[in-house]
C-alpha cells in the first residue's frame, strides 16, 4: 500500500483535533497521524506534542487491527482509557501491554520502552494463519495463528512482554540480533515476558511455570509452550512441529546457520541460567533476580555481549545490589555455572 | 518446476521446510504455483532480501525454484519481502504444515 505524502488536512491541524476533537475525531486524526509516522518511520508527531502526550507515568495504548492483510500499522480499534471492543485479540493486546508497562513502572521505575512515556502501539490480526508475533522496531505485531497448530498469539501474556521487552532492549543495551547477543536479546524478552505473568499472578519462583507460550498450541499438538526456561528442550514434541530444540548447557550449544544463528534456541541457556538463580533466591522472581538483570540490561551490556559477559555483569551487579558474598550473588554464580559458564570476577579498581 | 522452502525464526524459533515437484502435484495446484512464481517476478528478484536493521521475532525465508533449466535462491523476511511474493510464501508455508 502506498501511503499519500500530502495532507488535505495538515499535520498541525490534525494535532489540534487529536488535542480537542470529540473521541471519533481523535480517532480518525490520530489515524492520519500515526500513519504518516509510519511511513517516515519515526514518532516526530508524538515528539512535537509534549502537552498532550507526554504525562509521566502513564501508559499510552493504542491498538490496531490489520485485517488480515500485511500492512502496518492497520485500522485504529482502541485508544488509551477505550473501553473492551469485544474483539478478543485487540482486548488481549491491550491488557498485555498494559500490565507489561506496569511491571516496569512499579518494579523497575521505568516509563515504558524508552522511559519517556513512548506510547505501545499494538497490531492484530496481522495476515492470513500467520502463526507468529513480532516486534518490527516501531511496534508489536500480532497473528491468529493457523488454528491446528497454533491459537492466537495475544492469548499468552508473556508473548506480549517478549515482545516489548525487545524494544526495551533496542533502546537500552542494543544486543546485535544474532549468534550469542541475539540469544540473550532473546532470553532478556523470555525472562521479563516470564516476569509479566509472574507478576500479574503473584507468583513466587516455585509457583511459576516457567514457560513461555503456554496455551499457544492447540490441543492436537503435543506441547505444554513454545519454551521452558526451567527445563528447556522439554516444552514440545510432535511429530507436525519435531521437538523442542533448546539446550540447556554451554556443551549443547547449537551453532546453526537459521535462526540468526540460534537466537530462539540458544536463548535457552541463560534462561536456564536465570530459572536457576531465581530458584535458589527464592520468594519473587522480580524483587532480586529481576531487578539484577533489569540493571544488566539497562546499564552494562552491550551490543556484543556474549553470555560470558552477562554471566559477569550480572554477578557483579548482584554483589553491588546485595553485597559481595551474599546469597543472592552465589545464587547467580551458581546459576551460570549449572549451565556450564564459570564467572569471572571483575577486578574492582 | 522444484521447489525448495524453508522458514525459520519467529517467536517459535521453528524450522519449517517444504520439498515440492509440480509434476507430482494437481495440474489446477501446479499451474496455480506457476501463476503466483510468475506475479512474484521471482527470477528477477534480488538473491536477499535486506536484513531488517530493527526487529525481532520475525520469519526468515529461504526459497529455490527450479524450472526449465533456470534455478534461483531468495532470502526474505516479514519486515522487508518483496509483496508481490507473499502469496507464494503463505501457500507454501500451508503445503509444509501437512
Amino acid at each position: 500500500m502506498i501511503y499519500p505524502i500530502c495532507y488535505i488536512v495538515p499535520p498541525h491541524i490534525l494535532r489540534e483535533i487529536v488535542k480537542k476533537g470529540n473521541n471519533k475525531q481523535r480517532a480518525w486524526a490520530l489515524q492520519t497521524l500515526t500513519i504518516s509516522e509510519q511511513f517516515r518511520g519515526r514518532r516526530e508527531v508524538v515528539s512535537l506534542m509534549p502537552s498532550v502526550f507526554a504525562v509521566a507515568g502513564e501508559k499510552r495504548r493504542t491498538v490496531y487491527d490489520a485485517k488480515s492483510e500485511y500492512d502496518l500499522p492497520g485500522t485504529l480499534v482502541r485508544g488509551e482509557g477505550d473501553p473492551s471492543t469485544g474483539d478478543v485479540a485487540v482486548d488481549e493486546a491491550y491488557d498485555g501491554a498494559g500490565a507489561t508497562y506496569d511491571l516496569y513502572k512499579n518494579v523497575f521505575d521505568r516509563n515504558s520502552i524508552d522511559d519517556k512515556g513512548m506510547r505501545l502501539d499494538l497490531t492484530v490480526h496481522y495476515g492470513v494463519n500467520y502463526d507468529n508475533a513480532f516486534w518490527n522496531g516501531s511496534q508489536m505485531v500480532f497473528g491468529d495463528g493457523d488454528g491446528e497448530i497454533f491459537q492466537r498469539f495475544t492469548k499468552s501474556i508473556d508473548v506480549i512482554g517478549h515482545e516489548l521487552t525487545h524494544g526495551v532492549t533496542d533502546y537500552e543495551a542494543r544486543l546485535v540480533y544474532w549468534d550469542q547477543p541475539g540469544a540473550l536479546n532473546e532470553h532478556m524478552s523470555d525472562v521479563f515476558g516470564s516476569l509479566v505473568r509472574q507478576y500479574v499472578l503473584k507468583q513466587t519462583a516455585d509457583q511459576a511455570d516457567w514457560l513461555i507460550g503456554e496455551g499457544l498450541l492447540t490441543p492436537n499438538i503435543n506441547g505444554k509452550a513454545l519454551r521452558s526456561m526451567k527445563e528447556p528442550g522439554t516444552a514440545y514434541d510432535d511429530p507436525l512441529i519435531g521437538k523442542d530444540p533448546q539446550p540447556a548447557h554451554m556443551k549443547d550449544y547449537m551453532d546453526v546457520d537459521y535462526d540468526n544463528g540460534g537466537v530462539h534456541i540458544n536463548s535457552g541457556i541463560p534462561n536456564r541460567a536465570f530459572y536457576l538463580t531465581a530458584i535458589e533466591i527464592g520468594g519473587y522472581v522480580w524483587e532480586k533476580a529481576g531487578q539484577t538483570w533489569y540493571i544488566a540490561l539497562r546499564d552494562r551490556l552491550r551490543r556484543k555481549s556474549n553470555f560470558q559477559s552477562a554471566a559477569n555483569i550480572t554477578f557483579d551487579i548482584a554483589g553491588d545490589l546485595f553485597g559481595s558474598g551474599s546469597k543472592e550473588q552465589e545464587a547467580v554464580r551458581k546459576g551460570w555455572e549449572g549451565v556450564g559458564i564459570t564467572v569471572k570476577k571483575k577486578k574492582k579498581k | 518446476m522444484k521447489i525448495h522452502f524453508e522458514r525459520s525464526g519467529g517467536l517459535a524459533g521453528m524450522r519449517t521446510v517444504a520439498t515440492l515437484d509440480t509434476d507430482s502435484l494437481p495440474s489446477d495446484e501446479a499451474r496455480q504455483i506457476q501463476a503466483m512464481v510468475d506475479n512474484a517476478r521471482f527470477f528477477d528478484l534480488p538473491l536477499k532480501s535486506p536484513k531488517p536493521k530493527k526487529g525481532a521475532d520475525y520469519f526468515q525465508y529461504k526459497l529455490t525454484v527450479e524450472t526449465e533449466g533456470r534455478k534461483h535462491t531468495v532470502e526474505t523476511n516479514d519486515a522487508t519481502m518483496q509483496p508481490a511474493l507473499r502469496p507464494l510464501i503463505d501457500f507454501l508455508v500451508k503445503k509444509a504444515r501437512k
